[in-house]
């Protein structure tokens, strides 16, 4: 059975469509399964307001959209919309796309601050004018995609891993429902844990972790244990693909940093382990870095403009 | 006191805590002490099995205040739950900042079984604070109610 395919890349950095193309041996067959109908992004395929001949965003009517990226514009926003209509099965595509991602910690401030600090204001670059003219009006903030129109599935990570990306794909074409891990980074991670209470003080990773270069990661004490934020509790697991490997940032020996997004739907990550670093006695006033624990959920009004 | 936000009536959830401010507004029930009508209780065995993330989606489902409430410090039932409840205070102000709620819609107090009137005293200045800031920006009906003319006029 073929699937025709749309995909669309709002606002982001198009990591998600490089993690799909590093999916190698599976996209052959995926290629096999998908008929791409429209990727600006892979393919030139002109539409209206990006440099198309017709009146209106001109985008194929297909099975499954898939749309990385969060809506930051009206351009964005009318392309999701239009999108939605055209496409059967939309894929949330990426942490950007289900939870805001990183563009979405624009949402502490207001725009006038980024024309100040990034336009007008030279540091290495010419100032240069507000450049209302060449970019479509902005939303008043970072949306996730499923803020403005209906999403039937979502596949997070900053990228996804081709392992999950694949096999999403997979499911849609035999007409399943792609499954999510249920289980938080913690589950997946083989660290040695020593229990709680041992750690006072949570510090900032400006000094390397202790461990041993030539020993698994089984061998290494817990991040957490070793007083670093690690997000590995109230995030998403599933960054190391199919083939059951520890964590990706755990395996660089570096604390999770929460690209997955919450473990349950609707959770919030910085709440989450505040909540638990405060439970267990140690003072979160003084961490330094702790609004990063919203780094990649920033969407559905987690992040606003600092109220007085 | 005037209307600042004419034909507005605050909202507060309070999660109040099975053995001290539950009796209280228990006794102030029965004591016939008044409190405003806009209060919602929520009883709960200790105010530190009052997990953060309920605070948060009691806002983010458009309540206007919220109220956790506990024994005073050294009374708790359980020895150390309103402790527990104020360390996680600070962490849940710390988000609610972030997502835009004003600071003083959610708020910790303690109050004994024996404290009806601290208890309705307590409920009546949430009510009257959240009264002057207006309504949560979360609200469906926020859009309903706008500053009295009277007030922008001073």
């Amino acid at each position: 059975m073929s699937l025709t395919l749309c995909s669309e890349a709002l606002s982001g950095c198009s990591g998600c469509e490089m993690s799909l193309l590093n999916a190698g041996g599976p996209s052959l067959s995926l290629l096999a399964g998908f008929d791409i109908l429209h990727m600006p992004i892979l393919m030139d395929h002109k539409y209206f307001g990006v440099g198309g001949p017709t009146q209106q965003i001109d985008i194929p009517k297909a099975g499954v959209g898939l749309i990385s990226g969060g809506l930051r514009n009206e351009q964005q926003l009318r392309i999701a919309e239009k999108m939605r209509r055209q496409c059967d099965i939309i894929l949330a595509f990426g942490t950007c796309a289900a939870y805001g991602g990183i563009p979405a910690m624009m949402n502490l401030f207001e725009d006038e601050d980024l024309f100040r600090r990034y336009y007008r204001t030279a540091e290495g670059t010419d100032a240069a004018p507000d450049p209302l003219q060449v970019i479509p009006p902005f939303l008043e903030r970072t949306f996730a995609l499923d803020e403005k129109i209906g999403v039937d599935f979502v596949v997070p990570g900053c990228p996804p891993h081709p392992d999950s990306i694949a096999s999403a794909l997979e499911s849609i074409l035999e007409g399943k429902s792609p499954q999510l891990p249920l289980v938080s980074v913690c589950d997946s991670c083989p660290a040695k844990r020593e229990g709680k209470g041992s750690v006072q003080r949570i510090r900032r990773f400006v000094k390397n972790a202790r461990y041993q270069p030539d020993k698994p990661i089984s061998e290494m004490r817990c991040l957490l244990d070793q007083g670093f934020l690690c997000m590995g509790p109230v995030t998403l697991a599933g960054c190391a693909g199919m083939n059951g490997g520890p964590p990706r940032c755990i395996e660089a020996r570096v604390p999770c940093r929460g690209c997955h997004g919450p473990v349950r739907k609707g959770g919030n990550q910085i709440m989450d382990m505040l909540n638990a670093l405060v439970s267990n006695g140690i003072d979160t006033k003084n961490l330094a870095d702790r609004l990063s624990l919203l780094r990649f959920s920033g969407a559905h009004g987690r992040l606003n403009r600092r109220s007085v | 006191m005037s209307d600042i936000y004419p034909g507005f009536e605050p909202k507060i959830l309070a999660f109040t805590c099975n053995w001290c401010a539950y009796a209280a507004a228990d006794l102030a029930g029965t004591t016939r002490v008044q409190y405003p009508a806009g209060l919602r209780i929520i009883r709960v065995m200790c105010s530190a099995m009052v997990h953060p993330n309920l605070v948060i989606e009691a806002f983010e489902r458009g309540a206007d205040g919220v109220l956790l409430m506990g024994c005073h410090p050294g009374e708790c039932h359980y020895q150390d739950g309103n402790q527990k409840a104020k360390a996680r205070a600070v962490a849940i102000e710390e988000v609610l900042s972030l997502m835009g709620i004003e600071r003083g819609r959610f708020r910790l107090a303690w109050c004994s079984s024996a404290e009806a009137e601290v208890f309705a005293c307590l409920v009546r200045e949430t009510d009257e604070a959240l009264r002057a800031v207006g309504p949560s920006s979360r609200r469906k009906d926020a859009s309903k109610y706008s500053k009295s003319e009277l007030i922008l006029c001073l």
